[in-house]
């Protein structure tokens, strides 16, 4: 083999595997033409959890398709766009939360007065009085003083104290009643120490905390192409 | 791009590997001039979805920014909450038509929602009145719903970027695909059509919100 072959040989197997130095390890397979598997393990500790992405070019950009909890080890990706090659990877975050908190909202609906109202609390800002001194790597940084307000019968204010200086953002997560899992609702950049959010019908009674989050490794990235357009004459 | 630096990288010695290196540059370099300016549409782009020959290309645009609508590049603001009038930050797009389908893609980021029911993107039918399809945030932006459709994505995580493809075949019908999967399909009249993508207070919407495009792109077959 000459040099130059072996040279784009070289190239050409290591744009198909993309390796990584990260500890989760991601699978793809496609269960049906148009339906995907996504299955990782990860043996990083004290994860939190994986944020679940995908892209259509192997260079990306990716979109994540969920903040996964620490439970699951697989995602279904289902109607996917036909012909097409879909590129996977896992990022598993870490982080502490603060102390959890059990809201009733009073009972009812989001109607029309109720979003002509003013809704300025939602936006996430930086409200001053945080003192950021301490590494989340360092095992520090939970947040405390975690607050919720009923704003109205479908809305909650949080607000918490962020003791971290390293961190690569927030997250909110919610337990709904009859659940054991907390989910992310919402994703915030660092330094954000209060937001609001406007709850969903299910949500009347739930648990809700905050969490301050870091990234860990991304894992290796997986890829099926999927099938022809079942439309297609 | 992936087949450039293939051939930059068996192209070391020798005229012909230099002349075919040369070739290759002054390919993409003329192509990338090209396609800016809209004129001529570029080889089959890297990224797009569905099966074909796709060629990327650059539509023209006008800014439309009305009432309290501001926009600033790829990002979208209404910076009011005014629940009536023209609310307005958006791209217009030129009118397309014919046979040949279209493809767009982009992704968004609500970065902040305190109002509610504000369009994304809309596809019009310039031959009728309103929009042919309209793709809105609302509820916090936990969840997407589609003109004349069920809502798409309930409880979207707040604050992470959507991924939107939609395929429009004129006289037959438009698809949107949201994060690779298909959430909305619906039949297509023949017409001259525009795309318009931003934030726009819907008529029972109003601001503040906060809207971030990136990665648009647009093919043709």
């Amino acid at each position: 083999m000459t040099k130059y072959r072996f040279l784009l040989l070289t190239v050409l197997l290591s744009a198909c595997t993309a390796k990584t130095d990260s500890t989760a390890e991601l699978t793809a397979v496609l269960d049906t033409p148009l339906n995907a598997t996504i299955s990782w393990h990860d043996t990083t500790p004290n994860t939190a959890g994986h944020a679940v992405e995908f892209a259509t070019d192997p260079n990306g950009e990716y979109t994540t398709l969920q903040f996964a909890p620490v439970e699951q080890t697989a995602y279904q990706h289902p109607d996917l766009i036909p012909a097409t090659t879909f590129y996977y990877r896992v990022r598993p975050y870490s982080g502490p939360t603060a102390e959890a908190r059990e809201i009733t909202l009073p009972p009812g609906e989001l109607d029309d007065a109720t979003q002509a109202t003013d809704h300025g609390w939602m936006v996430p800002t930086t409200v001053p009085g945080s003192t950021t001194t301490e590494s989340l790597r360092a095992g520090g940084g939970t947040p405390t003083d975690f607050h919720a307000t009923i704003m109205h019968a479908n809305g909650i204010r949080f607000t918490w104290t962020d003791h971290a200086n390293d961190e690569d953002g927030y997250l909110l997560e919610v337990k709904a009643v009859n659940t054991t899992t907390f989910t992310p609702v919402a994703v915030m950049d660092p330094n954000i120490n209060s937001t609001g959010l406007i709850t969903l019908p299910t949500e009347k009674t739930a648990t809700y905390r905050v969490r301050a989050f870091y990234w860990g490794k991304t894992s290796n990235t997986a890829h099926v192409k999927s099938g022809p357009d079942p439309d297609a004459g | 791009m992936f087949a450039f630096h293939v051939a930059a990288a068996v192209a070391t010695e020798g005229t012909k590997m230099s002349r075919l290196l040369s070739r290759v540059r002054v390919f993409a370099l003329a192509a990338a001039a090209l396609a800016g300016m809209g004129l001529v549409g570029a080889p089959s782009a890297q990224a797009q979805v569905e099966s074909g020959n796709w060629i990327s290309y650059s539509p023209s645009y006008t800014v439309q920014q009305r009432g309290c609508g501001v926009a600033n590049g790829l990002t979208f603001q209404l910076t009011c909450s005014t629940a009536s009038g023209d609310q307005r930050a958006e791209r217009r797009y030129a009118n397309y038509s014919g046979s040949a389908a279209r493809q767009f893609e982009g992704t968004f980021r609500v970065s902040s929602l305190a109002g509610t029911r504000i369009s994304l993107k809309q596809t019009f039918n310039d031959s009728e009145p309103g929009p042919y399809y309209m793709l809105a945030v609302e509820r916090g932006g936990r969840l997407y719903a589609v003109e004349g459709g069920a809502t798409i994505a309930t409880g979207a995580t707040v604050g992470t970027s959507v991924r939107v493809n939609t395929v429009h075949r004129i006289g037959n019908n438009h698809k949107t695909y949201i994060n690779g999967s298909l959430k909305y399909t619906v039949s297509s009249p023949g017409g001259n059509f525009y795309d318009k993508f931003g934030a726009y207070r819907t008529s029972s919407g109003q601001g503040p919100a906060t809207v971030v495009w990136s990665g648009v792109k647009f093919w043709h077959l």
